[in-house]
C-alpha cells in the first residue's frame, strides 16, 4: 500500500544531506508554502494568528540554533528581541532609515550585542551561562524602561513603507513576515548542514573536544550567540512594525521563557522544531483566550483561576513533554510517521 | 551620610538574614541534587500565600505550622513526581522543568488568592524600635531573630542528626555515599522538602514585613544572586551571600535609587550576579570546577 521505501536506501551524499528526503515531503512542503501564501483567503481576519506565529517562529529559530544546535542555554532571548524592536523603531523613526534597510540593520545591532554577550561564554558555561543571560534579560529591561519614553519605555513606530507604498493592514504585514519567515527558516535549515552547523554541533557535544579538532571556540560561540540575537532582532523589528507601539512588557522574562518553551515543545534538535513550537505555543495561548470565557460562564467558580490558567497549562505541558517525550513535537511526528510507515503490521 | 550607611547596614542585615535563609535552601538543594531550582522564588510565594490564606481560619502559629508541613509535602511531591523521572537528564531539561514548576505553583497560588497585596493580621507588636540610636522596624528585628534561630537549628540538624549527616555525605560525593548505604532518593527527597520549608519560612517572614503579593516570587532571584556570590555549592557562602545582598541592596542600591536613578534597588541583585560571574564564576566559597577532556 505504501510507495515509500521500507528503510534508508540512500546511495549518495546529496541524498543523505537532503532536507526533504522523499518526493512526499517535497510535494508536502510545496503544498505547505502554497497554503501559507494563500492564507489570507482561507483564514480571513484571523490572519493575525499566522503573523504572530511567523514572528515568534523567526525568533525561536534563532534560539534553536543557539540552544538546540550549539548547546548554549539562553534565558534572555527576549532581550535581543527588545534590542531589535527598539533599534528598528529608532532607525525608522528618528533616523528616517527605510523599512527594508532598518529591519536587517536592527538585526545587525542585535548580532553585535549578542556576539558581545557571548564573550564570557568561554569562561562561564551551562548553569552559570543561563544565570548570566537571565541577569542580562533583567538589566536590558531596566535600561530600556529608564532610557526610552520618559520612564515608561514606550515608543511608537512608523508604519512600514517599501518604496512608495505605505504598508497598512494585516495582509501586507503578513506577507512581509511570511517572506522573512521562509527565508530565515530555509537559511537555518541549510546552515546546520554546512561546516558552520557541524562545528556548532561539535561545540554542543563537547566543547573542548571540538577545540582540539581545530574549531575556534570563541568564534563559534560568538557566532551562535550573534546569529540567535540576529534572528531575535529581526523578529523584534517585525514585531515593532506590526504592533506600532512597543513597550518593555512585550519583552520580559516571561517572553524569554516562552521562547525556551517553544523550542522545547517543538523539538530541540530539529529544524522543524521552532516552527512547530511557535505554532503550538501561539495556538495554545489564543485557544486558552477563547476557551476561558466559555469555561467561566459554565462554572463561575472557575473565574479566579482563569487569569493564571495559561501559566498552569504551559507548566503542565512542559513538564509532561520533558518527562515523556524530550524530543518534542518534531519527535512525536517522526514516531507517528514511523508507525504509519509500517501500519498495520508494526513489528 | 554616616547615619544612612549605619541604618542601611542594620536594615540590610535584617532583610539579608531572610535572604540568607532562602538562599540556604537553594544552596543545599544544589549541593545535594545538582539542580538549579529556578522555582525557588515560587516556593517562597507558596509559603507566604498559603500562610496568609490559612490565617483566615486558624490562629497564626497553627497556620504557619501547617504551611511548613504543606511546604515539606510539596517538596516530597516535586521530587517524586517531577524530578525523579528526569534524573540524569541534560541541564537544560532540568532548568526548564523547574521553570515550569514555578509557573504551576505561581499559577495555582495567584489563581486561588489573587495577585493583590494582603497583610497578615497583626500578630506581632508593630512600630519601630531604636537600637543604639538607629531606628528599625520591629518586624525586621523579629524576622532577623527567627532567621538566625532557624539557621542555628539547621546547622545543628546537619551537624548531628543521622539524616543530616547522610545528606552531607551525599552532597560531598554521591557515588561513595551511595556505596556506603545512603539512599540517594531519600536524600534528594529530603533536600527538596528542606528547600521548600526554608523558602516557605522566608515567604512568611517577608510577608510579615512587606505584605504578601505575587512579587514575592522575584525574591528567588535575590536568593540566586546570594548563592552565586557565595558559591553555588557552599552553605556558609549562601548565608554570607544573603547578608551581603541584603546590605548591598539597602545601602548602595538605596543610595543610587534615591539620588541617581529610580528603581535601581531591584536590579542590584542582577548587577552582583553579572559582576561575580565575570570575576569569579564559582563564587566566594564555591568549589572551583576544573574541566577535563
Amino acid at each position: 500500500m505504501s510507495a515509500r521505501p521500507a528503510g534508508d536506501f540512500k546511495i549518495g551524499y546529496r541524498q543523505d544531506m537532503a532536507i526533504l528526503h522523499t518526493a512526499f515531503f517535497r510535494w508536502g512542503f510545496l503544498l505547505l508554502v502554497a497554503a501559507l501564501l494563500a492564507a489570507p483567503l482561507w483564514l480571513g481576519n484571523r490572519i493575525f494568528l499566522l503573523t504572530t506565529i511567523g514572528i515568534f517562529a523567526i525568533g525561536a529559530t534563532g534560539l534553536a540554533l543557539l540552544t538546540g544546535f550549539t548547546g548554549q542555554i539562553s534565558l534572555g532571548h527576549a532581550a535581543f528581541m527588545a534590542i531589535g524592536a527598539y533599534s528598528s523603531a529608532v532607525l525608522t523613526g528618528a533616523l528616517r532609515v527605510p523599512f527594508v534597510a532598518a529591519i536587517p540593520l536592527a538585526g545587525l545591532v542585535a548580532f553585535a550585542l549578542g556576539a558581545f554577550v557571548a564573550l564570557p561564554s568561554l569562561r562561564i558555561k551551562g548553569l552559570y551561562l543561563a544565570i548570566a543571560t537571565l541577569a542580562f534579560q533583567f538589566l536590558t529591561d531596566y535600561t530600556i524602561i529608564h532610557a526610552v519614553g520618559e520612564g515608561l519605555g514606550a515608543i511608537s513606530v512608523r508604519a512600514p513603507r517599501i518604496g512608495p507604498w505605505i504598508l497598512r493592514g494585516e495582509t501586507a504585514m503578513y506577507y512581509i513576515v511570511l517572506t522573512v519567515w521562509l527565508a530565515g527558516g530555509v537559511f537555518a535549515a541549510n546552515l546546520v548542514r554546512t561546516r558552520i552547523g557541524l562545528a556548532l554541533m561539535a561545540v554542543r557535544d563537547r566543547d573542548y573536544a571540538a577545540q582540539v579538532l581545530g574549531i575556534n571556540l570563541l568564534a563559534y560561540k560568538a557566532l551562535a550567540f550573534g546569529l540567535a540575537a540576529f534572528y531575535a532582532g529581526i523578529a523584534g523589528g517585525l514585531w515593532a512594525s506590526y504592533n506600532r507601539l512597543i513597550t518593555p512588557e512585550h519583552f520580559t522574562i516571561t517572553q524569554s521563557i516562552d521562547y525556551v518553551a517553544m523550542i522545547v515543545m517543538g523539538g530541540l534538535t530539529s529544524v522543524w522544531g521552532p516552527h512547530l513550537g511557535a505554532a503550538f505555543v501561539t495556538a495554545l495561548s489564543q485557544g486558552l483566550k477563547i476557551v476561558t470565557p466559555t469555561l467561566v460562564t459554565i462554572a463561575p467558580s472557575f473565574g479566579k483561576i482563569a487569569t493564571p490558567l495559561r501559566e498552569i497549562v504551559f507548566g503542565g505541558i512542559l513538564i509532561a513533554l520533558l518527562i515523556w517525550e524530550p524530543g518534542g513535537l518534531a519527535m512525536l511526528l517522526r514516531k507517528l510517521k514511523r508507525y504509519l510507515d509500517l501500519w498495520p503490521f508494526g513489528y | 551620610m554616616a547615619e544612612f550607611i549605619a541604618g542601611g547596614l542594620v536594615n540590610g542585615l535584617a532583610v539579608g538574614s531572610i535572604y540568607a535563609l532562602i538562599a540556604l535552601g537553594f544552596a543545599l538543594l544544589y549541593k545535594s541534587t545538582k539542580i538549579l531550582n529556578l522555582a525557588h522564588g515560587e516556593l517562597v510565594l507558596f509559603g507566604g500565600y498559603l500562610a496568609i490564606g490559612l490565617t483566615h481560619f486558624l490562629p497564626f502559629p497553627l497556620a504557619v505550622f501547617l504551611t511548613l508541613v504543606a511546604a515539606g509535602l510539596l517538596g516530597f511531591a516535586v521530587e517524586r513526581v517531577v524530578m525523579r523521572p528526569l534524573f540524569g537528564q541534560p541541564v537544560l531539561s532540568v532548568i526548564i522543568v523547574t521553570l515550569a514548576l514555578g509557573y504551576i505553583v505561581r499559577g495555582v497560588m495567584v489563581g486561588l488568592w489573587g495577585g493583590a497585596t494582603r497583610q497578615f493580621p497583626t500578630v506581632l507588636p508593630t512600630g519601630t524600635v531604636a537600637i543604639g540610636g538607629l531606628v528599625i522596624q520591629r518586624v525586621g528585628v523579629y524576622s532577623a531573630g527567627t532567621a538566625l534561630l532557624l539557621l542555628l537549628i539547621f546547622w545543628l540538624f546537619f551537624r548531628y542528626s543521622l539524616v543530616g549527616i547522610a545528606m552531607r555525605a551525599a552532597a560531598n560525593d554521591q557515588l561513595t555515599a551511595s556505596a556506603l548505604g545512603v539512599s540517594l532518593r531519600r536524600v534528594f527527597a529530603y533536600a527538596w522538602a528542606f528547600a521548600a520549608i526554608a523558602a516557605a519560612v522566608g515567604g512568611v517572614l517577608l510577608g510579615l514585613w512587606l505584605g504578601v503579593n505575587f512579587a514575592l516570587g522575584s525574591v528567588g532571584l535575590k536568593a540566586l544572586a546570594a548563592v552565586i556570590l557565595g558559591g553555588l555549592d557552599s552553605i556558609p557562602g549562601a548565608i554570607l551571600g544573603g547578608l551581603a545582598i541584603g546590605v548591598t541592596e539597602t545601602t548602595i542600591g538605596g543610595y543610587i535609587d534615591a539620588h541617581i536613578i529610580y528603581g535601581f534597588k531591584d536590579i542590584v541583585a542582577f548587577v552582583v550576579i553579572l559582576v561575580v560571574l565575570m570575576i569569579r564564576p564559582y563564587g566566594l566559597f564555591g568549589t572551583e570546577h576544573i574541566e577535563r577532556l
